[in-house]
């Protein structure tokens, strides 16, 4: 990525102008970060070959030192840091907003996840007390007139009986009795099978 | 007040609310842990509260004063005085009806025939695990492998506290009394492995246990004359079951209670009808009383380091014992004698085989089950001749009568969930545990009323509530 971010850009800023998402066509200049390659003289095709001479005898090599030092490597822009995967992510406008206007708190310390885990488990004791109390709604009438008659029992008694009631209005008590029928079908099967329990019933 | 029953559902619910909205000040906490603990027992019988606070004062006391001490023997005795007050308790409850009708009967043989005191002495609910839970502490505090209780509230709330009061587990104070130093945590795996554990433990007491007690155990071991073998056999598997589910769902629902309230007890039952030798069983079953019975009985008479006879006849004593505790009959002695001998048998052979194994895996759990079932008709049987008549039952060749496809397949499940994986409840607690509150609500939800729905009305006491 170049561009106004690019800390390896060596462009000063006024010349690079404004980030640009798209990759840029035809006639627009683009940034290239290596240096400008400089034309090579074409090879002569006609030109004859001349014949290899054999080499003189080695004569002992002497160092001339250059008399020009030879230009530095111009600066490279490599990163070694850099990685594809730090590609800036834009952020969604609207969970921007919601991070400005409902800032996140402090991560919770221990006291902090220990309540948080009460409140959880408090929740799921409620949702199964509320889950009973609708779709089981008759064990409740059932149990108080098992009790000893009182104030007490009778006054349970008798708003759980109208609770039941308004429930089985719409259907609840209706899962407890299915699996109940299907329960005491399975109870009072016999090896013969029904057929045999009748007829033997009136023999007996 | 049944863990199964509406009444204790709604004092559940009240204690959880006040208890975690007391969670600030862990001693207020406490103290209304143990009002309600003691509110609990009091629906027993309210007189026995009072026992209940003795023997918890006592222990304590004791406990102090042999913290107190240096010197070796000074502490011996006060440990022996502790551990004598408990049996006191205990054997004057349990025994002494038992230990004046034989006296009696003793006495007329020889020709001095007496009129001894009799009394007709009410057995306190889940004496003999308040009883052995006070000796343990006591033991431990002189052993040093355990502090002696900063007040006396850990005391009275370690031996009263009111999911292991009546039937178990025997919570020691090594376990309990850490806890109660402070404010407990109430995390997602305890809550589920709670709840979890309390479903499962009213399907097991409720559904399996219940149907199989009124129709075919209760019927057949009344008069096993009446019945063929095929009866009598399905009765005596039947009561295998019965009281596996009984009681594992006891121990499984206190622990699933304690868990909700932020307290952690050890388990007690580890699929016990999969052990290949009775030495396993009894590590598997009952696992608390079982190691209460290692460490304070078997290891105390010498254990296992002066040979085999040594060995034996200290397994043997211990196992008499066990039987005695369970109740003042000699049905239970008996049962506590097979057991003890089964061992001695497995030592013995062990001895001559050496670790070579000689019978294969799957006729080890046949055999060992087996045992365990000759075991349960002693312990089921009224009478000693009650138990004959189940066994010469069992050559009576006729159709069965109560046995039906249902009853069966409860023997099946019950039989068959010792060899469901060993930790299910712990798997199945790491996959729901970070289910959101309202899905896991409806899941525990739809479980219990399955549950409720297949119920028989009314719920019998659990099997170890007269123990």
């Amino acid at each position: 990525m170049t561009g106004p971010t690019d800390p390896n850009d060596p462009r000063p800023p006024e010349e690079t102008g404004p980030p640009d998402p798209f990759p840029a066509f035809g006639g627009r200049p683009t940034f290239s970060p290596f240096p400008p390659l400089e034309p090579e003289p074409a090879p002569l095709a006609a030109d004859p070959q001349p014949e290899p001479e054999p080499e003189p005898e080695a004569e002992p090599a002497v160092v001339v030192p250059l008399a020009v030092a030879p230009e530095p490597d111009p600066p490279s822009d490599w990163n070694e840091k850099a990685d594809a995967h730090d590609l800036i992510e834009r952020e969604s406008r609207l969970k921007a907003m919601a991070r400005f206007a409902f800032p996140p708190g402090p991560p919770p310390d221990d006291e902090g996840l220990a309540a948080r885990d009460r409140r959880w488990a408090t929740r799921v004791i409620l949702v199964v007390t509320v889950f009973m109390a609708i779709f089981n709604a008759g064990s409740v009438p059932n149990w108080s007139r098992q009790q000893a008659p009182g104030w007490v029992t009778d006054t349970v008694r008798g708003v759980s009986e109208v609770w039941a009631a308004q429930v089985a209005l719409l259907g609840a008590d209706l899962p407890r009795q299915g699996v109940r029928e299907a329960y005491e079908a399975a109870r009072d099967a016999e090896w013969a099978g029904p057929e045999a329990a009748v007829e033997v019933a009136p023999a007996a | 007040m049944l863990f199964p029953t509406l009444a204790f559902g709604v004092f559940f619910l009240f204690v959880y609310f006040t208890s975690w909205s007391l969670d600030r000040e862990n001693g207020r906490r406490k103290l209304f842990l143990l009002l309600a603990s003691w509110f609990f027992y009091a629906q027993w019988d309210w007189r026995f509260v009072g026992l209940l606070i003795l023997s918890a004062v006592l222990n304590w006391g004791v406990a102090a004063l042999i913290a107190r001490k240096e010197k070796p023997s000074t502490r011996k005795w006060l440990v022996a005085l502790g551990v004598a007050i408990n049996l006191l308790i205990l054997g004057f409850f349990k025994y002494y009806g038992f230990f004046v009708e034989e006296m009696g009967q003793l006495l007329a043989r020889v020709g001095w025939e007496r009129d001894l005191p009799l009394l007709q002495v009410i057995l306190p609910v889940g004496i003999s695990f308040f009883t052995f839970q006070g000796i343990s502490y006591v033991v431990d505090v002189h052993r040093r492998t355990t502090e002696p209780a900063k007040s006396l509230l850990d005391v009275m709330l370690l031996m009263s506290f009111f999911p292991h009061l009546v039937a178990g587990p025997i919570v020691r104070a090594s376990d309990l009394l850490p806890q109660f130093d402070r404010t407990p945590r109430l995390t997602r795996e305890m809550a589920t492995h709670g709840l979890l554990l309390i479903v499962w433990g009213l399907f097991k007491k409720t559904v399996i246990a219940s149907e199989l007690a009124v129709r075919l155990v209760d019927p057949v071991f009344f008069d096993p004359s009446a019945y063929s073998a095929l009866d009598v056999a399905a009765a005596v598997y039947g009561y295998a079951v019965q009281i596996y589910c009984d009681f594992s769902a006891y121990s499984d629902m206190a622990i699933g209670i304690a868990a909700l309230l932020g307290y952690s007890f050890p388990r007690n039952f580890d699929q016990p009808y999969r052990a290949h030798s009775m030495q396993q069983f009894w590590r598997r079953w009952h696992i608390s009383l079982s190691s209460w019975l290692r460490d304070y009985l078997y290891v105390p008479l010498g254990g296992g380091r002066k040979g085999t006879f040594s060995s034996s006849l200290n397994v043997m004593i211990t196992m008499l014992l066990g039987g005695l505790w369970h109740g003042a009959a000699w049905t239970f002695v008996l049962w506590g004698a097979l057991h003890g001998g089964a061992q001695v048998v497995e030592r013995v052979g062990k001895r001559a085989f050496g670790e070579r194994k000689v019978i294969p895996m799957w006729l080890g759990v046949l055999i060992t089950f087996h045992v365990v079932c000759l075991g349960w008709i002693l312990f089921r049987a009224e009478t000693f001749d009650l138990a004959v008549a189940m066994l010469e039952g069992l050559s009576r060749w006729g159709p069965a009568v109560v046995t039906t496809p249902f009853l069966l397949g409860l023997i099946v499940v019950g039989l068959g969930m010792h060899w469901l994986p060993s930790r299910a409840a712990e798997g199945l607690t790491a996959r729901l545990k970070d289910a959101p509150s309202i899905t896991m609500g409806l899941l525990i939800g739809a479980a219990f009323l399955l549950v409720e729905a297949v119920r028989p009305e009314g719920v019998a006491p659990f099997i170890y509530f007269q123990f």
